[in-house]
């Protein structure tokens, strides 16, 4: 199955990856590699680490795998915050490895590490050779697990398997991003690029994706389970096992990312049709992966104007992290990343709720209304152009270009073209919108009022107005997500805090009016107040 | 047809350039037969997008305007995210950024007096002034209670009075005698609504047996 794609439109470089040799430390030309690699002898408590690690993976010891995983970001505090992780020439060196192919996959995993590390913490970022590497040992990656004729005998911990399919797509973008700023780059840099155009090309990217979805059979495991049935009937030997499956359902989630880093929220919200985005499930288990979904979920509504979605979508998962806040202050970079991506998502919850008001949840509510976020909120109100753009530019995931940039022509700002468009429709829309929010204005004030009146107070002429008027009602009615496990699908609605009807020449008005709510409020007093009577019995005297 | 694009479009092969002149040939059919395909010709775009050598620009102004054909829905606005900003350069496909521009605004007087200008580019799609008129009426729809007749006629772009009539009983539209057209009934959909809360004994219950 796997084998069938490649060489179809082009011979896909992961046939190669056999072939490359990983430059060893020294023989490559490259000078600025040096710089990554101080001398130094590996540290005894890491020797032993990677003695287990290995042991770990080649006994396919399953339950020490996840703490031995952990133990990786320990020891990078500890040893290698800013410096790179022994090479694999060091652990040969050190006789950590053998030589005789059994340590291979072990290698494999180390190296997915150790990259990944190099993306996380060396300064400068990985050099270009580092990020060749790092793709062809992704491409060895899957290969191996994609190849195979039955299942690999395999077992990694849930987060680990989230957490490859999330780096390879990052460093997709990475690459992506650094190969269209050909400004910084030196002649020998352009040709290497030049010369490998098949090296994180977006073909070979989303071949791997679909591969793991099809090998897994993951589509079919999700349309049974949300109908009540069992995965497992319909999973095949490959999707029962849980490699497979949950590289498959990450893989689900990673073309949604990548789609929606093209720009194409169509096909972003499409490939989660089988996943229920509204319940919880057993395949929800990997936080970082339920805000990644949420997070670009609700982009894409927001990019479709369906903002009753969006906010939605932002709601329940801004109330979901509010909850489970513990879980992520520990510091560490991927909490570094939760936290980030958690403070995008208020900015764009924001930006929706200007543009659409609505009722939402308490506790998400009475974030918006923090400082910061309320003077946004503020000045997007006042329909300054700006901060639209400001809180748009900041909140927007880091869109990218599936080409190389012409590499002969004059240096331009390639890098920045795909968000500048993204950024572009966005703000037209805003633009489009612009005389609402005042129109909310005035209508809130009446409940009836002639055109003609209300035309005078905002000096337009009785046409200008009716157009703004029927301007605020198609774009305060929106598709919205009523039932099913499509996030496409949904009906026209008007959720709009204020609203009216037109009959003649006269306007009527309904508002909403919201009583104040006190059973939150006392429910969470008496929460607070049981946990200080149990942590004052604590309290020895 | 539609079938044979759909099939043509699952998994990777979504992917393969090799469709990209079927994917163009069936955006021609849709705009000569006033059909609609939303998903094929996003799949276009993004083969454009995957290979800008093959990008053509008059196939590209026929999607756009086939789908401003679809508003209300945010069609136009997906398959603009798939441009690159050279392309959005173009004068042709400028113009029609303007002409979204009108109909979003619901600027609809505008719209008919400036679209004989833009002829090269609405002849070739059929039914593309009618399609714009279902929108209107839509808009109107969701707007009106009732509506003078007269103000009803400009919206659609001063159509004479048989066509007039023929869009009121399409959408069981009724003239009175003082020269308005009843639309719907609105009152009962947007009315004003008073919400407050309302806490039952079982959500109380809980809370109130865990103190003690």
């Amino acid at each position: 199955m796997y084998n069938e794609f490649v060489d179809e439109y082009e011979s896909y470089p992961l046939e190669d990856a056999e072939n490359y040799h990983y430059s060893a430390r020294g023989e490559g030309d490259f000078s600025e590699r040096t710089g990554h690699y101080p001398t130094y002898s590996i540290p005894e408590e890491v020797k032993k680490y990677i003695t287990y690690f290995r042991d770990a993976i080649r006994d396919g010891n399953v339950y020490d795998i996840p703490s031995l995983y952990v133990d990786f970001n320990r020891l990078t505090e500890e040893y290698f915050k800013t410096q790179s992780w022994p090479d694999v020439e060091d652990l040969y060196g050190n006789k950590l490895v053998e030589q005789d192919n059994r340590d291979d996959i072990f290698l494999i995993l180390y190296r997915e590490l150790y990259y990944r590390h190099i993306y996380a913490r060396i300064q400068g970022g990985p050099t270009i050779p580092q990020r060749f590497e790092s793709y062809y040992n992704y491409c060895n990656l899957f290969n191996y697990i994609l190849s195979a004729e039955t299942p690999v005998p395999m077992e990694l911990p849930n987060q680990w398997l989230w957490e490859i399919i999330d780096e390879f797509i990052y460093q997709f973008q990475s690459f992506s991003q650094f190969r269209s700023k050909l400004g910084k780059k030196s002649e020998p840099e352009i040709e290497m690029l030049k010369e490998s155009p098949k090296i994180w090309n977006v073909h070979s990217v989303l071949n791997v994706l679909h591969c793991l979805v099809d090998k897994s059979n993951i589509n079919r495991q999700l349309e049974v389970y949300t109908s009540g049935g069992d995965p497992d009937s319909v999973a095949g030997e490959f999707g029962r096992h849980p490699l497979y499956k949950m590289l498959g359902y990450f893989s689900l989630i990673g073309l949604l990312r990548l789609h929606s880093l093209l720009g194409d929220y169509y096909q972003a919200i499409k490939v989660l049709e089988n996943i229920e985005l509204n319940k919880k499930s057993m395949y929800s288990r990997v936080p970082a992966c339920q805000i990644t979904t949420y997070y670009y979920v609700g982009f894409a509504y927001m990019m479709m104007r369906r903002y009753a979605d969006a906010i939605r979508t932002f709601s329940n998962i801004l109330v979901y992290i509010q909850r489970t806040k513990a879980m992520f202050q520990t510091r560490n970079y991927q909490n570094d990343q939760i936290n980030k991506q958690t403070e995008q998502m208020y900015t764009l919850l924001a930006i929706c709720m200007v543009l659409h008001p609505q009722r939402i949840d308490e506790v998400v509510q009475s974030s918006l209304r923090e400082k910061t976020l309320a003077e946004k909120m503020a000045r997007m109100s006042r329909n300054e152009t700006p901060e639209f753009t400001q809180c748009f530019t900041f909140a927007c995931p880091k869109f990218l270009s599936p080409v190389p940039p012409p590499f002969d022509s004059a240096p331009a700002n390639y890098h920045k073209e795909p968000f500048l468009q993204q950024l572009k429709v966005f703000m037209d829309e805003v633009q489009q919108q612009q005389q609402i929010s005042v129109m909310r204005s005035y209508l809130k004030l009446y409940t009836t009022m002639p055109m003609e009146k209300m035309a005078a107070f905002q000096d337009l002429s009785e046409d200008d107005f009716r157009n703004a008027l029927l301007c605020f009602k198609h774009k305060m009615r929106n598709i919205v997500w009523t039932k099913g496990t499509s996030g496409l699908q949904g009906d026209f609605q008007s959720d709009s805090e204020v609203d009216f009807f037109i009959a003649g020449s006269m306007i009527h008005i309904a508002d909403t009016k919201v009583a104040q709510r006190y059973g939150d409020f006392f429910i969470r007093q008496i929460h607070k107040l049981e946990e200080v009577n149990r942590s004052l019995s604590k309290v020895k005297v | 047809m539609r079938s044979t694009v759909a099939s043509m479009l699952r998994g990777i092969e979504r992917y393969n350039p090799e469709n990209i002149s079927t994917l163009e040939r069936y955006v021609e059919l849709q705009a000569r037969e006033n059909t609609y395909d939303l998903e094929a010709n996003l799949a276009l775009l993004k083969l454009y997008q995957f290979n800008p050598g093959t990008y053509q620009n008059t196939v590209a102004c026929q999607i756009l305007m086939k789908a401003l054909t679809n508003l209300p829905h945010t069609d136009f606005v997906l398959c603009k995210c798939l441009l690159g900003q050279e392309q959005m350069e173009d004068a042709n496909v400028k113009r029609i950024m303007y002409l979204h521009d009108l109909l979003e605004m619901c600027q609809f007087s505008t719209f008919w007096n400036e679209k004989d200008q833009y002829s090269n580019l609405t002849t070739n799609i059929k039914d593309f002034s009618d399609s714009i008129r279902k929108y209107v009426c839509h808009v109107i729809t969701i707007t009106y209670q009732y509506i003078e007749k007269q103000v009803l006629s400009q919206l659609l772009g001063n159509v004479d009075e048989v066509a007039l009539q023929a869009w009121m009983s399409k959408y069981g539209w009724k003239a009175d005698e003082d020269g308005n057209v009843f639309i719907a009934n609105q009152e009962d959909t947007v009315k004003t609504k008073n919400i407050t809360e309302k806490i039952d004994f079982d959500s109380v219950a809980g809370i109130m047996a865990a103190c003690r």
